[in-house]
């Protein structure tokens, strides 16, 4: 077997962070996620495991440290370049799916290309989400309203619209949370073909630890230490 | 920008219900005031034009602006009449032409309008089929009037009846339509024009009944020297024709029969100013421009848009300020929705060209219906104002 060289996703270094109106910070010292990694973050609640992949994401920007995203400082990108790496680089799958009512499947798939002009929905972009739809049991929903999915559809549609961009990173936030175990385990195993196939990392926040023998990577937030001074 | 109209317009269909209300309410507050503008100028144009076309105006003293309501637009308010005798004395002058109007009888819903030939020519009026009168008992139908009651040369109506319970009072008189007039867009349309002798036999001025001479004696309830009184079994004629046409007269002194105003037209303006000047004083008459009549209505239309105005613009404040409220708060709802565009990575500049293209759908939609409207309105919303303002339906 061939080794080779897997360079990080996500590295974050020395870094922390509080919210401007104060009462919640973290720190990292260290983090490291390599390309293609399948990562769990775990923590109770408040520990900051949602203010982690906000920041890796550029969402919020750190007081000291670096966050290095795909190769990019993201720490140092303006917000608009911050916006702008996000939509390109990173899909999100959200706990409440946050899946658009008046949009239909399809529409709800493609959602991302239509919110920044870096990504051009043409016709190749609209066979991708097809193939995607297809691929996550889609096929013959992509007319139907959110409303009218079952839970785990609606999660599957989660699932197609953060891969659609070709991401190099996806985070979940408790993708799972709100679904039955039957369903969580089929959710999650799309996401991990899907993720596999596509060498994409992804970086999970997740409370259920009976899925952690699922990951290659365990990311415990409350264990990341404060930076060194 | 493509997909912002894309995710707006997607948005607002889902929505339908408010996008509707908001369109409607929007269209209301962009199109009043344009409606209410473009109809009242062309009421007041329209008012005008069929004004100007009309010398001067013989009638009742009174109210001006009724006798010219009246006479021009056959308006049936029942106002004192003149008589005859007054034509007469117009054409005695030497300096105009009067044209008898004799209003107040309706034929299946249009205005029974008694008058003389001179009318034709001088309102200018073409015949789409048919001929002009010729006998009593003939009736000219306007373009609408002869449209909504499917009549044409040949057709018979009947006017009327006035006196309905009144077994002893006025039948109604069978018509003879012989000609239909070519559109005038004007009251001439919705006219059934007879002489003004039809008009009199209409009203019960006049009568044909069977010879007495030659009646039987059933028929008569006794004969004194010279005259001869019929019992109710005398057969009157409900319609002219050439064979009872003979029969038919008038009792007491035709000039002193009543016309409802007389147009008068003054062989030039010297005459005009001269017979103007013979009915200052007049104690019972009076000789109005209608042109000037119709011009102080309108100053009082647009004293009454002025004030219109004022209440629109309140209403399209307050729509102004439902819209921008509801849009608030529609956006305020959508909180999460804004916060999703925001993780995903969507730029500011993408977010307000979202919501601007909402914005901009609705009131392109509002500005839309409220053209249309205003164009429709501008077309046909004279009539309808007329209708409103001078017949109060």
């Amino acid at each position: 077997m061939l080794g080779y060289i897997r360079h990080p996703v996500i590295s974050l270094r020395d870094v922390g962070f509080e919210y401007a109106q104060g009462g919640f910070s973290i720190d990292v010292a260290e983090l490291t996620v390599a390309s293609g990694t399948r990562a769990a973050a775990i923590g109770p609640s408040g520990s900051g495991k949602t203010t982690l992949l906000n920041l890796i994401s550029g969402i919020e920007r750190p007081r000291s440290g670096e966050v290095r995203t795909a190769g990019v400082r993201v720490d140092r990108l303006s917000p608009a370049a911050r916006r702008s790496f996000r939509i390109t680089t990173i899909g999100f799958v959200f706990q409440d799916f946050l899946l658009l009512e008046y949009l239909d499947v399809l529409d709800n798939i493609l959602y991302p290309y239509r919110l920044h002009p870096k990504l051009r929905l043409d016709a190749s972009a609209r066979s991708g989400a097809r193939g995607l739809a297809s691929d996550l049991g889609l096929a013959g929903l992509l007319k139907r309203r959110p409303s009218e999915l079952s839970q785990g559809e609606r999660q599957r549609v989660a699932i197609a619209r953060a891969l659609v961009t070709a991401p190099k990173l996806i985070l979940a936030d408790e993708p799972t949370g709100s679904l039955d175990p039957a369903t969580k385990q089929q959710a999650l195993d799309l996401l991990f073909e899907q993720c596999d196939a596509r060498s994409t990392t992804l970086l999970m926040v997740t409370h259920d630890h009976g899925l952690l023998d699922q990951f290659a990577q365990i990311v415990d937030v409350e264990a990341l230490g404060p930076a060194e001074a | 920008m493509k997909d912002s109209l894309y995710l707006a317009w997607r948005y607002l269909r889902h929505h339908r219900a408010k996008t509707l209300l908001l369109v409607l309410s929007l269209s209301v507050f962009l199109g009043l005031p344009l409606i209410m503008r473009a109809m009242s100028r062309a009421t007041q144009e329209s008012l005008l034009a069929r004004a100007e076309a009309t010398p001067l105006l013989l009638g009742k003293k009174g109210s001006s602006l009724d006798l010219v309501v009246e006479t021009l637009y056959f308006q049936l308010k029942g106002a004192e009449p003149i008589t005859e005798a007054d034509i007469d004395a117009i054409h005695a002058t030497g300096l105009a032409l009067g044209i008898p109007i004799r209003t107040g009888l309706m034929a299946r819903g249009f205005p029974l309008v008694g008058t003389s030939l001179d009318y034709f020519p001088f309102r200018r009026l073409r015949f789409a089929k048919g001929r002009g009168l010729a006998m009593m008992g003939d009736c000219i139908l306007g373009a609408e009037a002869a449209e909504t009651l499917g009549l044409g040369p040949g057709d018979a109506l009947l006017t009327s009846p006035s006196t309905l319970f009144d077994l002893a009072g006025v039948y109604p008189l069978k018509l003879h339509v012989v000609g239909v007039l070519e559109p005038t867009y004007g009251p001439d349309d919705e006219a059934v024009l007879v002489d003004v002798k039809t008009a009199w036999v209409a009203e019960g001025m006049g009568h044909g009944h069977q010879d007495l001479a030659r009646a039987g004696p059933d028929v008569v309830l006794k004969r004194n020297e010279g005259t001869v009184t019929a019992n109710a079994k005398l057969v009157q004629f409900n319609e002219i024709t050439e064979s009872n046409l003979d029969s038919f007269h008038f009792h007491g002194d035709p000039s002193s029969y009543p016309v409802s105003a007389a147009i008068v037209v003054p062989h030039d303006e010297k005459a005009g100013i001269l017979l103007r000047g013979r009915f200052v004083d007049a104690p019972t008459r009076q000789l109005v421009r209608p042109a000037q009549v119709v011009d102080s209505l309108n100053k009082q239309i647009f004293r009454f848009e002025r004030v219109l105005q004022i209440v629109v613009w309140t209403v399209g404040l307050a729509t102004a300020v439902m819209f921008v409220l509801v849009m608030a708060l529609s956006w305020r709802l959508r909180a999460e929705e804004l916060r999703t565009m925001t993780r995903l990575g969507c730029s500011r500049w993408k977010a307000a060209q979202i919501m601007g293209s909402e914005i901009a759908l609705m009131v392109g939609a509002s500005v839309l219906i409220a053209g249309v409207f205003g164009i429709v309105m501008a077309q046909y919303g004279d009539t309808w104002l007329q209708n409103l303002i001078l017949r109060g339906s």
